[in-house]
């Protein structure tokens, strides 16, 4: 029986491959989605100290790999739950800093003068796609934490996971035009005002994590169509899984996306669905 | 002699709560803006109106057919239990339990059946838009009462007076049904039983109908209903303690769903909460979108006048339903009426007391909530003395419950 299993696996992973077409020969075989399912980038994935407990590593991994993620994008309060993961599945994880010991220093991180020294030395020792996913709002975007923390992110040549509202973008922009922002949750800003900040910002890219406006029961909204058509490069998907619980609608999610994917040119949708944040990862995992 | 005792017992029931209340309490002072709030959450009970979705709703005939079947146990697989296991009377309708684990392990707590009739949804997640199919879906659930359609019209048929009452009542023929008429006709009989299941005014009511009359007439600042006690409980609810957000209007709820930082980790994986209960509903053959609504009447006569995309107008809230990244792990926002006799609280029955509740509140864990920009839930901090009179208040919602009782002239020709 399990050489017959092993057989079906085979063919089905042979019909992947002759049917895929090109797109899916840069992807290493062992993160290859089921037969039939677009791969997909996650790149708003948090692994938190309550995650860690509920959902032990391997299960998180088991987890990543049924929604048919190619890569996730991880960052976690505090960094331990990515390091777990990273160490777990390397194909699979693209590690990120979040500068918060634990959850819920949303508010707090950007005044808290020990965090450069701490996030300078995780830099030191590991490997990083980038510092994020960090709230910052307005000027506060101005303040000493926030500085060094982009100019670490120029040092290291990595992205900026950035939660806040557009002014905070267009101040860490002034501190350094070169900075490469992704954008989460798209500011929770309406398509048009996002247009507007990719149009300015040519390193700025955005993630839909959260978002639900830009789809209906599978069919994308008119606006949001506009945005994709428009800046095909620019825009990820993403879940954030922000309560321990969450991370059980990675899989849910990565469905619900491939339904309203499927509603653009199938070139966008790649683009979208994964080949961004593949981009974004390799420019900053060189 | 009996008229003396008539009218002891009506004054004993007019002027019961002045006597629950200490001789000098004092109306304490509302600004514009509580009084509104307070308005806002009355007049109690809310006027009584037919569930158009329902035929037998309000039939007094169905009422009682339904209230002999809430009891019956031959609902069930192997006449293990009826309803009213689960649902006791005398438990606030409610069983008193954190996880009810009678006939198999359940991972939700057990609602009270209290004012059920007229709400938008119905179960933690919201999975049915109609009380009667609400009513039905533990006769579906393999752990809960799994109810052999076959078996169940089979025995019912070969009861002759109940063949007869539900012919009376429904004017249907019990063994000519099908296995789907049937469930939903028992479904719909259930419901219109458990219309009646209501609670009466409670101090707060009273003591709102006096501050509303006091509004329109002078006011009236002595002999309050409710204890000082009460009324910094009640500015608490209305005010800082933003209670009434999703605890608003007269049942207490707005009716719609929430996460409030409870875990909903089951003892086997997940309880998805809205978001499967909005699934769920857009699957769901007895919801207000399918056949079985009684109100598409009038959306068959639209379809004879050439309009066929007319959806009931009972069923467009379920037809404008979107499914939210939001919705998973959302829960219904109960009713907080009689809420002091409804314990274990949450979704899951994971807090034992009111007590444990308001500290639930008072001390919100931020860091599981999440929320951006405007914040709805933040703890509340409360001191030991606010806590207790923001319990004392919520203990003053209770009011006596009433449900349908016995009638059995109603179907003396079949017996």
């Amino acid at each position: 029986m399990k050489s017959i299993n092993k057989t079906l696996k085979s063919v089905s992973l042979l019909g992947t491959l002759l049917f895929s077409g090109s797109f899916l020969q840069s992807v290493h075989a062992e993160a290859l989605p089921s037969a039939g399912l677009m791969p997909l980038i996650d790149t708003h994935i948090h692994y938190s100290h309550d995650a860690v407990y509920s959902t032990p590593p391997k299960k998180a991994i088991e987890i990543l790999r049924e929604a048919g993620l190619q890569k996730a994008f991880v960052s976690s309060s505090s960094d331990k739950g990515t390091q777990l993961l990273y160490a777990e599945a390397p194909d699979l994880i693209v590690p990120v800093l979040r500068p918060y010991r634990k959850r819920g220093e949303t508010s707090t991180w950007l005044h808290d003068e020990t965090v450069p020294a701490m996030l300078e030395e995780l830099l030191a020792n590991n490997t990083y796609a980038g510092i994020g996913e960090f709230h910052v709002y307005g000027k506060d975007a101005n303040l000493p934490v926030i500085r060094r923390t982009v100019e670490l992110a120029s040092e290291y040549g990595i992205f900026l996971h950035l939660h806040g509202d557009s002014d905070a973008v267009e101040y860490v922009f002034e501190q350094d035009k070169d900075a490469r922002i992704l954008w989460a949750h798209s500011g929770f800003d309406n398509p048009e005002d996002v247009a507007v900040m990719l149009e300015k910002y040519p390193n700025l890219t955005a993630d839909l994590a959260f978002r639900t406006s830009h789809a209906y029961r599978g069919k994308v909204d008119e606006d949001w169509r506009k945005l994709f058509l428009a800046y095909p490069d620019r825009i990820m998907i993403g879940t954030d899984t922000y309560t321990p619980e969450r991370w059980y609608y990675v899989v849910d999610h990565a469905e619900w996306s491939r339904t309203w994917l499927a509603d653009l040119p199938t070139d966008v949708a790649e683009q979208i669905g994964y080949k961004n944040a593949q981009n974004l990862a390799a420019w900053a995992l060189k | 002699m009996r008229n003396a005792i008539k009218l002891c017992i009506t004054l004993c029931l007019v002027f019961l709560p002045a006597v629950w209340a200490t001789p000098d309490n004092e109306t304490l002072d509302y600004d514009t803006h509580e009084l509104a709030f307070i308005r806002s959450l009355g007049p109690w009970p809310p006027v009584s109106k037919k569930d158009e979705s329902n035929r037998f709703s309000q039939q007094e005939d169905a009422i009682e057919l339904g209230r002999q079947l809430f009891f019956d146990r031959r609902l069930s697989l192997n006449n293990t239990s009826s309803c009213a296991d689960c649902h006791q009377p005398d438990l606030a309708f409610q069983d008193g339990v954190a996880l009810n684990t009678a006939l198999a392990p359940l991972h939700r707590n057990t609602t009270s059946l209290l004012n059920l009739a007229n709400r938008p949804w119905y179960g933690w997640g919201g999975e049915h838009d109609s009380l009667w199919s609400q009513s039905i879906r533990p006769m579906l659930a393999t752990a809960e009462m799994h109810t052999d359609l076959s078996a169940l019209q089979k025995v019912l048929s070969q009861d002759s007076f109940f063949q007869c009452a539900f012919q009376q009542t429904t004017g249907l023929n019990l063994a000519d049904l099908t296995q789907q008429d049937l469930l939903v006709t028992i479904g719909k009989l259930l419901a219109s039983y458990q219309e009646t299941i209501q609670s009466g005014k409670s101090r707060f009511d009273l003591f709102r109908d006096q501050l509303v009359d006091a509004e329109n007439t002078s006011p009236s600042q002595k002999n309050a209903i409710l204890t000082a006690e009460e009324q910094v409980g009640l500015k608490i609810f209305i005010g800082e303690g933003r209670c009434t957000f999703c605890h608003s209007g007269a049942h207490f709820s707005n009716g719609e769903f929430g996460d409030i930082g409870v875990s909903f980790f089951t003892a086997n994986g997940i309880d998805k909460g809205r978001y499967d209960g909005i699934k769920a509903l857009r699957t769901d053959p007895y919801s207000l979108l399918g056949r079985y609504n009684d109100a598409t009447k009038n959306s068959n006569d639209a379809k004879e006048q050439g309009n066929t995309e007319t959806i009931p107008h009972n069923a467009l809230r379920t037809s404008h339903l979107q499914l939210l990244h939001r919705n998973w792990g959302e829960f219904k926002v109960p009713s907080l009426r009689n809420v002091g006799q409804t314990a274990p609280y949450m979704h899951n029955g994971s807090i034992s007391t009111l007590m444990d509740t308001v500290d639930f509140y008072s001390e919100l864990d931020e860091e599981r909530l999440h929320a951006d920009g405007e914040k709805i839930l933040r703890p509340l901090h409360l001191t030991p003395i606010e806590k207790d009179s923001l319990q004392a208040f919520l203990l003053s919602l209770s009011g006596p419950i009433h449900a349908a009782q016995e009638k059995p002239s109603l179907f003396s020709q079949c017996r």
